[in-house]
């Protein structure tokens, strides 16, 4: 591990556990940290209740969503050898939840159903992106890919209206048990895309490079994406969609130590982890009593994220004059 | 390594490579020149395996290379291909370390210490922790043929490897190359560009021209006026260079 791989591993840890701390005490009820101390102690019932079963669930749940959101990002742009191919712009999460609502609407009690019509969602969408001309070039891809988001949350939204819909990418009001689904698939999925992450770095060589290695670059190329799937369909299955996550955060690891996927993956995980949680605490106080859910505020950020990326003079190693 | 016949087309397009049999002499260097376009690119890509002949065979130790395992292929024909660029970028050493995957499983952690000796082969010592975006393209090309090497294959083949590379380089990797042959006695087969550079380095050569196998002759043999010009559409003259030897002109008609 080079020596700004540990500040920074060292640096975002500490920034979590802070911002912990923190967002165990705000909300809709303030309770300093020393009270939090006394609640733990068995001091004060009421607030052991608030901490044990809404914010600690929601802390827990919070992190596991954007540890795992982040990491599909970078799988996914590996896979795609694009630098922002993210499951939320190209589409794959609006499948996903537009599948959501119509599994609900004809299966309403098929169980898991949310979770398999999700994953099902996100791998037609990554069908069509996969067939056609639009892995040719990266603009494409991602114009298609916005196209194809624009489209199914369009089909979403037609044929929602009037019939509840999917919650938009909020943690509000996340029970224990939902917290421990995404626990289940979180860890199983990150696991195996840090187990998996040297294949990202295999993929920056060319098929054919690959191929007379004795390789096979599709084989790799496809375990990512399912692995992209998976993480990002458990999140839309349990808190919707919470869009430019997988953008933001695998950047801006790449800015601070370079781009060795083996490192990118998990510190994208820790990143991604403390970023959401930054947002959903602010999300929860500065609109008392309502809130403001984590997609709405991921969207302010990660929208001038993406239009910066856009206007970079290099994207994608094409230089535009 | 031996060519049966070889035919090469796209569908719905005339032959790229037409009925080419002949054998690759083991242990020796071969170049294959012509014109643009004359398939020699193909020749190579077929005998590597990335292609499959549409008729004929390419026999390795008499077996259809294509219907070897890529794996097994790999530990024995390495490729230095033209494009030699990576998405996003990557350390000198980690490219190098890409070429073992042909003897590891596909999460097997490859040590720095097992590629040492690929790097120092290719002079690469001091640049192994660099990013290759920050190499120069002699470098780079460099970088590729320690990374072939690490394949530790018999054959290597190499498409057009001086390309863009300055005269310096040039110089350079031709006497890498030969080092290799003398002393890994591994067989190396290259297409070439520059005919002069094809006639110094090589023990054998292979001359094509629309997708046909024209002559195949040691250099010497091939020094023959008529000959290259009828290849090469141009006017030729060969003449002597003090302390160089033959040397092969184009006169403009």
């Amino acid at each position: 591990m080079s020596k700004a791989e540990k500040v920074w591993y060292s640096i975002i840890l500490v920034m979590l556990v802070i911002t912990i701390l923190v967002s165990m005490m705000v909300g809709a009820s303030f309770i300093p940290l020393n009270q939090v101390m006394d609640a733990f102690k068995g001091d004060n019932p009421n607030q052991l209740d608030i901490l044990i079963n809404i914010r600690f669930p929601r802390i827990l749940a919070v992190m596991i969503c954007g540890g795992m959101l982040a990491v599909a990002g970078a799988a996914s742009q590996a896979a795609f050898r694009n630098v922002l191919a993210d499951p939320s712009i190209l589409g794959v999460t609006s499948a996903a939840d537009f599948f959501i609502m119509v599994g609900a609407m004809l299966l309403p009690a098929f169980p898991a159903g949310k979770f398999i019509f999700s994953i099902l969602g996100g791998l037609f969408a990554l069908f069509l992106l996969t067939r056609g001309p639009a892995l040719k070039s990266p603009y494409r891809l991602i114009i298609i890919g916005v196209a194809m988001m624009l489209t199914f949350t369009g089909f979403e939204q037609l044929f929602s209206s009037g019939f509840g819909g999917q919650s938009a990418g909020s943690f509000n009001g996340i029970t224990w048990s939902q917290t421990e689904v995404l626990l289940f698939l979180g860890v199983s999925g990150m696991a195996v895309a840090v187990i998996i992450s040297p294949w990202a770095n295999y993929l920056k060589l060319s098929t054919e490079q690959l191929q007379t290695r004795g390789v096979s670059a599709s084989f790799m190329r496809v375990s990512l994406l399912l692995v992209v799937v998976y993480l990002s369909s458990s999140v839309s299955s349990v808190v919707g969609t919470i869009p430019f996550m997988g953008i933001v955060v695998p950047n801006v690891v790449r800015y601070l130590v370079g781009r060795d996927y083996q490192t990118v993956i998990p510190l994208s995980m820790l990143l991604g982890a403390w970023l959401l949680l930054v947002v959903d605490t602010i999300g929860r106080i500065v609109v008392l009593p309502s809130e403001l859910s984590a997609a709405v505020i991921m969207t302010v950020i990660g929208g001038p994220f993406l239009i910066m990326m856009l206007q970079r003079k290099n994207f994608n190693g094409i230089k535009s004059s | 390594m031996e060519l049966n016949q070889v035919s090469y087309h796209y569908p719905q397009q005339p032959a790229l490579l037409q009925k080419v049999s002949a054998t690759v002499p083991k242990g020796r260097i071969l170049s294959i020149i012509g014109p643009n376009g004359a398939g020699k690119s193909t020749l190579l890509k077929l005998m590597a395996g990335i292609i499959s002949p549409t008729n004929g065979e390419v026999l390795l130790n008499n077996q259809s290379v294509t219907t070897i395992p890529r794996k097994s292929l790999a530990t024995q024909i390495a490729v230095v291909s033209q494009q030699n660029d990576v998405f996003d970028d990557m350390p000198v050493i980690d490219v190098v370390k890409t070429g073992r995957l042909a003897h590891h499983n596909l999460l097997a952690t490859i040590s720095d210490a097992e590629v040492a000796k690929y790097i120092e082969a290719t002079m690469l010592s001091n640049l192994a922790h660099r990013p290759l975006s920050s190499l120069s393209g002699g470098q780079r090309q460099r970088v590729w043929l320690a990374s072939a090497l690490a394949q530790d294959p018999q054959y290597l083949l190499l498409d057009e490897p001086t390309t863009y590379l300055d005269i310096h380089y040039q110089a350079e990797l031709m006497a890498i190359l030969q080092r290799l042959n003398d002393q890994k006695h591994i067989t190396i087969i290259m297409v070439l560009h520059d005919i002069n550079q094809a006639f110094k380095i090589s023990d054998e050569l292979w001359l094509v021209k629309n997708g046909r196998l024209v002559q195949v002759g040691k250099p010497e043999d091939c020094y023959n006026r008529e000959l290259l010009a009828s290849i090469f559409d141009t006017n030729i003259q060969i003449v002597d260079v003090p302390n160089y030897g033959k040397y092969i002109v184009e006169i403009p008609s």
